[in-house]
């Protein structure tokens, strides 16, 4: 009696747990799977077949090749690497070694300097663009890669604070016990701390990576030589104008633009999700 | 204060060598050379522009031209219009689809925690689009609602009528619902990853312990999975308050805040760029940041309350689930 | 007494200017060798504060396309809305430039959002060298970010509206082409629909367009809601094609008591706006505002899918080159008659300006080029627009304003200058300036939330407190 129970309880429970499951993943794929079919249309079957008509040919290569010249998106791949690479590694330097400061020197200003950090992830950096602008005009940053890498490591709040977490779960005894073996305080941090670090390094990498790649309103006003500063979500842009509603072109381009993010994932699937849970456990 | 004389009165006989190498001269140091680059960079592009943006809120001005000081007008404006003050009831769609989020995260965490087939599959297709980029979810969403196209199409198929179906980023009773729904559609997964994590640090013997009880899946969810990531919940649940106060992408890109869409920090973006009313955008943008700061100030109430260990090293959840299966305990015996 | 203070800096700026001027054109002679011709370094006499002398040395009027400062050296960053026509046409004329220039050479930078994100640049001094000057820069702010072209007065003889951009008796911006604001139609539609006279109120207007639902298949009236600008265009309506008054925009509507309430006789701004609500409300539209675009707008009014749209002449080229059927396209007034007679809006479309920050070089070089765009490119011919120089003709395409008076706005009475802007901004009515008053008019008759009354007393309401505020009261 409880044994047919315990079944029936166990198979309704699987029927609901794959309906849904299945239900969910169709609804992420659904826009994803729309812009596939409609990115290897040609322009006439766009404008004759519904959305959902399956292309009459899965190897028409002419959107992509027109929307990579057309939104010169070879040379925006090529920037949007660089900046990629700078920001991270900039980053991860950056805010390692001041959350080392703020976690184990005990100074005076030390609560202060945290709260300043803390405030400062509550201002909201779009609404001062204005005053921005003119602080980036006078260091003249404006129309460069190299100031708008500095930019973005100027407002990184957040990697900061991955860092202060992880430093909280690194006991100070392995500190003291190097420094009685007579290393200094910068190899304490180069040589012990930092390769101990690495959970929050790939933490930092994913955050910072996917919100760098896919940074737009800033990279749109400060790298405004589109001939030779293009990145990948300008090149995206492009579209917005002259290609109005041309969907084949448009979902062409944004196919495009997320084959690298699917490649990334699909190689580090597991350090993606371990990165992201381990930079949350702790709120 | 007597350690520090003593330091004092050993200098003289020390070598700048030996300073250096010291280790309160090492700290100097570290502290200085660590500190020096991100507290500038902190200082150009967060506290410099933020007291400019407080002092271009107490005046009436253009980008170009003169400016009139107005006192706290700009910020009268702001909570007297209806228009602005107003849009931050938008936010309650946001806030509604975050919580929306929240559970079907955690249903989803709790129930890919364990083995599933196709788990693998299922888990990167829910979190993918947290990966694509904004400028793409715009266009993604805009093909998506249009008349007659994806999602049009799929409800024809179910058999809806493209008829009764209403225009989605147009009709006011919807619009709003759809592009809170983009939201979820794009955060759901990395919810969920972060639900996952957290269900996996939960102590496994605890599991083992249940299942030799036999306890029922949902028994374990309740009494197990659900106080282990309590504060990891309730967390996201604040932070969802002020992430739908300040909720700027989706009609942005979507809707660019047409048909009633344009939520508060849209509306002050637009006041700022195609209105010119640079004075009343910076008074909108402080007004956000002292509500956000109100939340957050919230947010730490609840941790230091609810979430963190007590004297004896218990949470609060703890203390209750204690309590809870004490009492659970006494009466069975009973 | 403030208007003599700054008359006398006028005075002295002026002074330096030539003071300036002069140092220029001794630095220059290697660079450019001054021909008989170029009696540009001799000031020329005119009656104004000496406007027409130029930081560089030059009026525009006074240079020799081709033959003055041939060997000039210099880069130009040019900055420009036409995104679509960048690599193409207007490259093709920096190109041709250079076969009278050959050391000159023009850089396109094609910004999307222009007018916004123009604004901001311009609030730092190095944004390039020449640019479409964004309408948001106060009349009275041209001279601190503009260099000037010469005296008004006298440029006004030879071009057509060179007091578009201009102030205390100075030209900071020329016209790159103009327009005269009207109707697109389909012949064709108009003709398959048994439309036989072309209307001239609105509310034969809006008979047409149903007859066009009735009897076509036809997308009666296309608004290209989407694009958002197309809908920002409506705004040119309001003062000659609404009014027949070169007096209402600049002069008379600063100051007039509930300029948009319903006038009653189908005239004014309020019958501008009833077109488009009523066109809305009754479904005369396309489908889906929200989804229109504007790139596949063209090739659909060419064939005859569409059967009017709403835009200046500058468009009429595109759409005929938009399709099989060039023949089909027309153009018509804005169908408003003033006591019986039609009129058409007429005025400058975005200017060219010069950054006063650039050097002297290439001020001189924005100069020659800007020169030769306006004089020699037939850019604004070729556009289907009222041509920037007054000898050059007029385009057949408006051949159809045949007998239609063309008005131009009168500039400002002097003192006046930043009134319009000052009341346009504070209502955030925002004319001609953003989309979004005429967005929400869509808005209104498409949901019902509000009618075109309700709207237009909303606007008056805050134009009549801007008023109130800036001493204008009616």
């Amino acid at each position: 009696m409880t044994n047919t129970e315990a079944i029936l309880r166990s198979v309704s429970w699987n029927l609901t747990k794959y309906f849904s499951l299945i239900l969910v993943s169709f609804t992420a794929l659904l826009p994803l799977v729309s812009i596939v079919i409609t990115a290897f249309k040609t322009p006439e079957e766009y404008r004759t077949t519904n959305v959902m008509t399956p292309p009459q040919s899965w190897l028409n290569f002419e959107n992509f090749t027109f929307v990579w010249e057309k939104a010169g998106m070879g040379l925006a791949f090529f920037n949007s690497g660089v900046v990629l690479v700078a920001v991270l590694c900039g980053s991860i330097m950056i805010s390692s070694m001041l959350a080392f400061v703020l976690n184990r020197i005990k100074f005076p200003g030390n609560g202060l300097v945290r709260n300043l950090f803390l405030f400062a992830s509550l201002v909201p950096a779009v609404a001062m663009q204005v005053t921005v602008y003119q602080i980036m005009y006078t260091l003249n940053l404006i129309n460069s890669l190299s100031g708008y890498i500095i930019l973005l490591l100027g407002t990184d709040v957040i990697s900061i604070y991955i860092f202060m977490q992880f430093f909280e779960n690194l006991p100070v005894s392995l500190d003291e016990s190097a420094i009685l073996d007579g290393c200094t305080l910068f190899g304490v941090f180069f040589k012990i701390l930092l390769p101990l670090l690495k959970p929050a390094i790939i933490t930092c990498m994913i955050l910072k990576g996917v919100s760098t790649y896919n940074e737009y309103y800033m990279a749109n006003m400060y790298l405004q030589d589109k001939t030779r500063l293009q990145v990948v979500s300008t090149s995206l842009y492009t579209f917005t104008g002259p290609m109005g509603n041309q969907y084949n072109y448009i979902c062409a381009g944004v196919l495009v633009t997320m084959i690298p993010a699917l490649i990334i994932f699909i190689l580090c699937q597991k350090q993606i999700y371990s990165g992201l849970a381990q930079g949350a456990v702790k709120g | 204060m007597k350690s520090e004389r003593s330091v004092k009165s050993l200098r003289p006989k020390l070598s700048i060598k030996q300073q250096i190498m010291s280790m309160r001269g090492q700290r100097i140091i570290i502290t200085v050379a660590f500190m020096l680059v991100p507290l500038l960079l902190l200082f150009l592009f967060t506290y410099l522009p933020f007291f400019k943006m407080g002092q271009f809120s107490l005046y009436e001005m253009r980008y170009i031209g003169k400016r009139t000081f107005v006192g706290l007008q700009n910020y009268a404006d702001v909570f007297s219009r209806n228009d602005v003050f107003g849009s931050l009831k938008l936010s309650l769609y946001y806030l509604a689809a975050s919580f929306i989020q929240l559970a079907l995260a955690l249903y989803l965490a709790a129930t890919l925690s364990f083995k599933v087939k196709g788990g693998a599959f299922f888990k990167g297709t829910i979190f993918f689009p947290y990966l694509v980029c904004g400028i793409a979810i715009g266009f993604i969403f805009k093909f998506f609602f249009t008349r007659g196209f994806v999602l049009d199409t799929v409800l024809g198929y179910l058999g809806a009528n493209l008829e009764i179906l209403p225009y989605w980023l147009r009709d006011t009773g919807v619009n709003n619902i759809m592009l809170a729904a983009t939201s979820i559609w794009r955060y759901l997964g990395q919810n969920m990853v972060l639900f996952i994590g957290a269900i996996m640090s939960v102590d496994p013997s605890l599991y083992e312990a249940a299942n030799i009880d036999g306890a029922s899946g949902w028994n374990k969810f309740r009494h197990i999975t659900l106080p282990g990531i309590q504060s990891i919940v309730v967390l996201n649940m604040i932070l969802s308050i002020s992430g739908s106060i300040s909720a700027f992408e989706p009609p942005f890109v979507i809707t660019n805040g047409t048909f009633g869409t344009a939520t508060y920090f849209v509306m002050m973006n637009s006041l700022a760029h195609e209105k010119q009313k640079v004075g009343l955008a910076s008074a909108m943008a402080v007004v956000l940041m002292l509500i956000i700061v109100l939340v957050t100030l919230f947010q730490r109430f609840v941790s230091s309350t609810f979430l963190e260990e007590d004297k004896n090293g218990y949470t609060f959840s703890e203390r209750r689930a204690m309590k809870k299966r004490a009492d659970a305990r006494g009466g069975r015996g009973v | 007494m403030k208007r003599i203070i700054s008359l006398i800096l006028a005075m002295g700026m002026a002074a330096t200017m030539v003071a300036c001027g002069n140092s220029s054109n001794n630095s220059a002679p290697q660079a450019a060798e001054p021909t008989a011709e170029s009696a540009a370094e001799q000031p020329a006499p005119s009656g104004q504060d000496g406007g027409n002398i130029s930081a560089a040395g030059v009026a525009i009027d006074q240079i020799i396309l081709g033959e003055d400062y041939t060997d000039l050296s210099a880069e130009i960053r040019f900055k420009t809305h036409r995104t679509d026509i960048m690599d193409t046409i207007l490259q093709g004329y920096a190109d041709d430039f250079r076969e009278m220039y050959p050391n000159i050479t023009v850089t396109y930078e094609g910004i999307t959002d222009y007018s916004e994100t123009m604004t901001t640049r311009l609030s730092t001094p190095d944004w390039g060298d020449a640019c479409m000057i964004p309408t948001t820069i106060p009349l009275t702010e041209l001279e601190n970010y503009f260099h000037p072209f010469g005296a008004t007065a006298t440029l006004s003889e030879d071009y057509n509206f060179a007091d578009n951009r201009a102030f205390g008796g100075t030209t900071y911006g020329l016209p790159s082409t103009s327009n005269a604001q009207g109707v697109l139609f389909n012949k064709a539609v108009f003709a398959k629909a048994g439309i036989t006279d072309i209307p001239k109120t609105p509310d034969e207007f809006l008979d047409a367009l149903k007859k066009i639902k009735d009897n076509t298949d036809a997308i009666p009236l296309y608004t290209n809601f989407a694009a958002g600008w197309t809908m920002g265009a409506w705004d040119a309506y309001i003062s000659g094609s609404a009014t027949g008054d070169p007096d209402f925009m600049n002069i008379k509507l600063p100051h007039a008591k509930d300029p948009f309430a319903n006038r009653g006789d189908g005239t004014g701004p309020y019958a501008v706006y009833y077109v488009l609500y009523e066109a809305v409300k009754r479904g005369l539209v396309e489908d889906d505002p929200a989804t229109s675009d504007w790139e596949s707008s063209k090739g659909m009014l060419n064939r005859g899918e569409i059967g009017t749209m709403v835009l200046g002449s500058w468009a009429i080229v595109q759409m005929q080159e938009g399709g099989p059927n060039p023949d089909d396209i027309g153009y018509m007034s804005f169908p408003i008659s003033v006591n019986g007679t039609q009129y058409a809006t007429a005025g400058a479309d975005y200017c060219y300006g010069i950054n006063k920050n650039s050097s002297d070089e290439v001020k001189l070089a924005s100069m020659l080029y800007i020169k030769y765009l306006v004089e020699k490119s037939n850019f604004d011919y070729d556009q289907g627009g009222i041509p920037t120089v007054k000898s050059h003709e007029f385009p057949s395409t408006l051949a159809a304003f045949d007998g239609i008076d063309l008005v131009a706005d009168a500039p400002a009475k002097a003192g006046e200058e930043d009134l319009f802007v000052n009341i346009n901004v504070d209502s955030e009515v925002s004319l001609n300036m953003d989309n979004q008053h005429v967005i929400s008019i869509v808005e209104a008759a498409l949901t019902g939330s509000a009618t075109l009354d309700d709207l237009m007393a909303d606007w008056n309401a805050r134009w009549t407190a801007s008023q109130q505020k800036y001493g204008a009261g009616a």
